[in-house]
């Protein structure tokens, strides 16, 4: 299969800033601080999609990322009171899931099961994938689920900080900033790793990408 | 080879396609649910001190824990005035001309019948000799109780 299904694809929009009201934000981890579950509850809500599209794209498993994804928010609510402040909760529990789901691939290293047949796409309301799966070209006519598993597999070829920058900035949409701040690394050491796992992707998926 | 930046661009939309592999339909819906479940049958869930669980606002806004604040020593200090006035009110302070200081408020049925009564100053008549004791002989109820304080003459008998 060698279709070059993007060729008059525009590029998808990143995915939005996280709706982080700082004082919101604030007042909801001072209330859960003492504990009040429905202020965490209220956290869960604001983030659980994002920590679980990180985890989902850094393990390509969804009952992984499900497992993970509520250990994370776990582990955070564990954690809270040592939480200062210092930097915006979304960022601080971003970390927690990136961690707990690095040391999981590392557990998980000669495990390499993909379960992408679940895949569900939303595609009612993606111009990318309507634009795709409108026109009836031959060269358009793709095997999207195809497309996806070869996208994954390629994903999991790359290093564990590399499928993470990819997935932070490419898939999530996050800045440097924001990405270096979660790696606890500098701006410069993730454009660098970026480029590389840019490289490294191109390599893989070059039939994707004639 | 170094590829370039329009790679990828071609790259990133197709890394895009990613962005559309959700979960099950519905499946946040319960997942915070399932968080906070998870936390409490672990017995993770924190306790709060009595004042947190009080006033759980006050942590998180300042300007109403000041408010509370001035509130609560404003209505001391209303408090402590209107007690002082209402003690002001029972117990006149002494004047000069007032026979205050002459005054027995102790009655007389409540004294020894030995002892003498002191009498207030207007009425003794008798301004040479008394014989009257300086002190009575029942010790005074408090030390510092200036109802209880009398003024009495003392003087020598000569004879």
């Amino acid at each position: 299969m060698n279709a070059n299904v993007l060729e008059k694809a525009p590029l998808a929009p990143v995915a939005p800033a996280p709706d982080s009201d700082p004082q919101v934000e604030q007042r909801l981890v001072k209330r859960a601080k003492c504990g009040d579950l429905e202020a965490y509850d209220g956290l869960v809500r604001r983030y659980q999609e994002r920590i679980y599209a990180t985890i989902y794209h850094m393990t390509s498993n969804h009952e992984d990322a499900n497992d993970l994804a509520q250990e994370t928010f776990i582990k955070a609510y564990q954690a809270l009171k040592s939480f200062k402040g210092d930097s915006s909760f979304f960022t601080w529990v971003y970390r927690i899931a990136v961690n707990k789901t690095i040391n999981f691939l590392k557990q998980r290293k000669n495990k390499t099961h993909m379960s992408l047949n679940d895949l569900d796409f939303n595609t009612e309301h993606d111009a990318d994938l309507l634009a795709l799966i409108s026109e009836k070209t031959p060269r358009r006519e793709v095997n999207l689920i195809e497309l996806q598993e070869k996208l994954n597999i390629a994903m999991q070829k790359l290093s564990q900080v590399h499928r993470l920058v990819v997935t932070l900035h490419d898939v999530q949409g996050l800045s440097h900033e924001e990405i270096s701040r979660i790696m606890d690394c500098n701006a410069g050491t993730v454009r660098s790793r970026l480029f590389y796992a840019r490289q490294q992707l191109q390599a893989y998926l070059s039939d994707y990408l004639k | 080879m170094k590829p370039s930046p329009q790679d990828f661009d071609q790259l990133r939309k197709l890394l895009a396609l990613k962005r559309h592999e959700p979960p099950p339909p519905g499946y946040f819906n319960h997942f915070s649910d399932k968080v906070i479940a998870r936390i409490e049958a672990q017995g993770l869930v924190m306790r709060a001190s009595w004042r947190q669980r009080l006033f759980p606002e006050l942590n998180a806004r300042p300007v109403l824990a000041c408010a509370y604040g001035l509130i609560i020593t404003g209505l001391l200090v209303v408090g402590l005035g209107v007690s002082q006035s209402l003690d002001s009110e029972e117990s006149p302070a002494p004047t000069l001309g007032s026979p205050w200081f002459a005054q027995t408020p102790a009655p007389a049925s409540a004294l020894p019948s030995g002892a003498a009564v002191a009498r207030p100053l207007t009425e003794q008549t008798d301004p040479t000799s008394s014989v009257n004791p300086v002190f009575t002989s029942s010790p005074p109820r408090f030390l510092f109780d200036v109802n209880q304080l009398r003024f009495e003459r003392a003087s020598y008998d000569l004879h």
